[in-house]
């Protein structure tokens, strides 16, 4: 079928780079109301995602296939970073997230650690300046940040960055990042990291997406003269944007201004793998669809208390959607010879259930 | 009835209908619906057609490609509504012409047809939207527990008269040099003729050999396609009026075809039990009713647990033996979503159509309407069974000509009509409103 290029969007007045900034960072409402759906329909239990949320914000259920797909997204990102903060290493862990935006993840795991970690998170100072704000607000928030200890809470609203103890905000545009670029003051390069991009990259150029994994690569996860040390990602992005779902997912977006950008670069199971191994995660790594995840990964404990939840009648529109997003991950471990553990954090990925019918290489 | 086709006149530029009016026409559809049997009798020539949700600007293009009510019957396999922006809008449409023309247009009921469904899929919030009050919502979904559950078509021909194709391409001629008959034709987007299958090559046509953007212009008269023993029988041919039943259908003439939006239940074995289900009702979350409203066809063997929380999955086995039994030779049914509009499974004993292009204005497909023709033999075959011997004669010449000795395949004659989205400026999607939801 002809998929034309909507008339709207090259009427309207040209948009500038801080309009399609500002689209960008309007993203993150859009997870952040999906989320409070899958929230309130029971699929995830999250009491913080509500206390981010800007009044204004018009909270709607989402459709019962939205709330499944949000539910398998957070879920599998959750389990993939349970897994790492399991596996015992010498040195403390820490997670840094690519275009955080709500990202809950440090308050729901922080209380449940026997160890603490640390965690980082890089947005554009609008997004991270409007968080902080959500977050001097609710005492949740600074109860998990005194988990360890005193959190010694400093707050620059201005510029948009938090720092504490273990949980740090840090306002960086991520298109600024290539290698060989300063690392952000209180990241440490040399402690066993994983990068999490949850829908953030594929807003990129493909160029400076793989900036980002080049200096990630050669940043992070180097072993030292005494010890050894690893890095690695989780991506969670959609694909296969030729098809004729996709077509119409990138024209519908296209309306709103929305380009995902590494979309076609990045447009399939065997490509997100091909990227792993390209930029350096080598170690080890894989790519999954949400349909798959959704079937294969899930317990069935678990399944049935979901399927309890609402009647699922979108059954062929969920696979339909669920098979345009992915997720992929990967890992590199550097130093292997020495006697410590600080290689070892991703080596439970390595027993994952992996998806065989990755192909094929779409255009 | 006060202004009827006034209503119909707002309604067909997409503007909603006083409230006061609304009651009025759904109290009358009522009075109509409540006359109307479980299983509606409908005749052939008939269009049928599967989900529209709301899509109320490619339901203004499905009467496009398929012709105007009442020129064409037509037979909806329900799920008016949800989803889509003007489920209000379609199904009041769909109600007056109901209303005016109640012997030409058919709705049966589908699972969004239901109060529970719509508080969830979008039905409810916009009649709130419209109205500012859920009375309208009220209205509607007094109607939705008078439809039908299901509709036997009967006297649908066992071919299709050939289209010819907009280039000229003499199709005609080649048919009647095979002194055969076109079981299915498919009609691709703009109208340009995209495949026929005689009798003796028609297999199952699906999506693995049929796309309808890729369509080849016409498929190559090469061997017969998969050897199918399919029903016995001659298809659809003239049941009288007098013979509703297909269960009293003398055994020589051909089967009927069944509509329902689901499929089939573990809890019915044949027609006449579905007759016997008391539907005026709210859609129940198991047993018979809900299951022909919410269960699928699957690769399966038997019966199977379905992932949607209702109904139940089918076989391949189930459907044979239904059909077998009822004296069906076909189940038309919707509630799946299919790409090419439309899906033949099981050696063509049940197909899947789907009538709302770009479903949710996210999904890419194309939609199609199935045409099942009248038996143009009726009036030969009605006069005695000379006739039909002939037609027995035919049959056996066919097959042992063209299938190695083995039984022609019954199925009707069907045309499918594929179709696009409207065009996205007379879509008139709200530009505030937001589009289908996507995870960013
Ligand atoms: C769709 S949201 C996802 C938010 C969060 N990761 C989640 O999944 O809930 C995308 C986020 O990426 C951020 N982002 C996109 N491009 C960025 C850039 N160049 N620099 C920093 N952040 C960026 C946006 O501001 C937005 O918060």
């Amino acid at each position: 079928m002809s998929m034309t290029v909507p008339t709207r969007f090259l009427i309207g007045p040209v948009p500038t780079g801080a309009d399609k900034d500002r689209v960008v960072q309007q993203t993150d409402n859009d997870a952040l109301l999906a989320r409070w759906s899958a929230i309130n329909s029971g699929y995830l239990e999250d009491t913080f995602t509500e206390q981010l949320m800007d009044p204004l914000l018009k909270k709607e259920r989402r459709y019962p296939l939205i709330n499944r797909g949000t539910y398998v997204r957070t879920s599998t990102i959750d389990r993939l970073v349970a897994d790492f903060l399991s596996k015992p290493t010498k040195s403390m862990k820490q997670i840094i997230s690519l275009g955080a935006g709500s990202d809950t993840r440090f308050f729901r795991f922080i209380p449940g650690q026997s160890r603490p970690f640390l965690y980082h998170e890089l947005d554009f100072p609008v997004v991270t300046t409007r968080k902080i704000k959500s977050i001097q607000q609710g005492q949740d928030f600074i109860l998990g940040m005194s988990c360890f200890g005193e959190p010694n809470i400093k707050v620059d609203l201005e510029a948009g960055s938090l720092q504490s103890q273990y949980y740090y905000i840090h306002p960086i545009d991520l298109r600024t990042v290539k290698p060989g670029s300063p690392i952000p003051e209180h990241i440490d390069p040399t402690l066993p990291t994983l990068f999490i991009s949850e829908c953030c990259l594929i807003y990129l150029s493909p160029n400076e997406a793989d900036d980002i994994f080049r200096w990630i690569v050669q940043s992070f996860g180097q072993a030292s003269e005494t010890k050894s040390n690893s890095v690695g990602i989780i991506l969670y992005e959609p694909i296969k944007g030729g098809d004729g779902f996709g077509l119409t997912m990138i024209e519908n977006l296209a309306v709103r201004g929305i380009v995902l950008k590494t979309l076609h670069k990045y447009s399939s199971l065997e490509r997100q793998i091909a990227r792993m191994q390209a930029l350096g995660f080598t170690s080890g790594n894989g790519a999954c669809d949400i349909n798959y995840i959704h079937n294969k990964w899930i317990e069935a404990r678990e399944m049935e208390r979901i399927d309890k939840l609402e009647l699922l009648d979108e059954r062929e529109e969920w696979t339909m959607l669920a098979q345009h997003y992915c997720v992929a991950w990967g890992w590199v471990e550097r130093g292997q010879q020495f006697e410590d553990t600080d290689h070892t954090p991703f080596r439970k990925w390595s027993e994952l259930l992996q998806q065989e019918d990755i192909g094929p290489v779409q255009d | 009835m006060s202004d009827l086709d006034g209503a119909v006149e707002l309604l067909r530029q997409c503007r909603p209908i006083p409230e006061l009016q609304v009651r009025e026409i759904c109290f009358k559809a009522r009075e109509i619906l409540i006359e109307e049997a479980n299983v509606q009798i409908v005749d052939a020539p008939v269009t049928i057609c599967g989900d529209i949700h709301g899509q109320f600007h490619d339901l203004m293009e499905l009467f496009k490609v398929g012709g105007d009510c009442p020129d064409t019957n037509y037979l909806f396999m329900g799920d008016f509504v949800d989803r889509g922006f003007y489920s209000l809008e379609s199904f009041l449409l769909l109600l007056c012409l109901k209303v005016r023309f109640p012997d030409r247009i058919t709705l049966i009921r589908g699972n969004h047809e239901s109060r529970q469904i719509t508080t969830v899929y979008g039905f409810y919030d916009e009649c709130i939207r419209k109205y500012g009050s859920a009375n309208v919502w009220r209205y509607c979904c007094d109607v939705f527990d008078y439809l039908a559950l299901g509709a036997l078509v009967i006297g649908a021909g066992t071919s299709v008269q050939p289209t010819r194709s907009a280039d000229g391409d003499d199709i005609e001629t080649r048919v009647r040099e095979a002194e055969d008959e076109v079981e299915i034709e498919v009609i691709g987007l703009g109208g340009v003729v995209t495949r026929q299958m005689l009798r003796r090559e028609a297999g199952m046509i699906n999506s693995t050999n049929l796309t309808p953007s890729a369509l080849p212009h016409l498929s190559s008269s090469g061997p017969a396609g998969p050897l199918l023993t399919g029903i016995p029988g001659t298809g659809a041919s003239g049941n009288s009026r007098g013979i509703a039943t297909p269960n009293n259908a003398p055994a020589n003439t051909g089967g009927a075809v069944l509509c329902v939006h689901g499929g089939l239940s573990p809890l019915i074995d044949s027609v006449d039990k579905i007759r016997l289900l008391d539907r005026k009702q709210e859609v129940p979350h198991d047993g018979a009713m809900c299951d022909l409203l919410w269960s699928d066809p699957e690769e399966i063997d038997g019966w199977g647990l379905s992932p949607r929380g209702a109904g139940f999955l089918f076989g391949a086995d189930i459907v044979k033996q239904f059909n077998h039994l009822n004296n069906l030779t076909l189940i038309a049914r919707a509630h799946q979503l299919v790409m090419e509009g439309f899906k033949e499974m099981f050696d063509s004993s049940i197909v899947t159509v789907w009538s709302a292009p770009n479903y949710c204005y996210r999904c890419g497909n194309v939609a199609a309407i199935l045409e099942l023709g009248e038996d143009n033999s009726n009036a030969v075959l009605r006069s005695g069974g000379e006739e039909v011997l002939f037609n027995r004669e035919n049959t056996r010449r066919l097959a042992s000509t063209y299938m190695g000795g083995s039984m022609k395949r019954g199925g009707p004659g069907r045309r499918y009509r594929v179709f696009e989205a409207a065009a996205q400026d007379s879509r008139g999607m709200p530009s505030k409103k937001p589009m289908p939801y996507y995870f960013l």
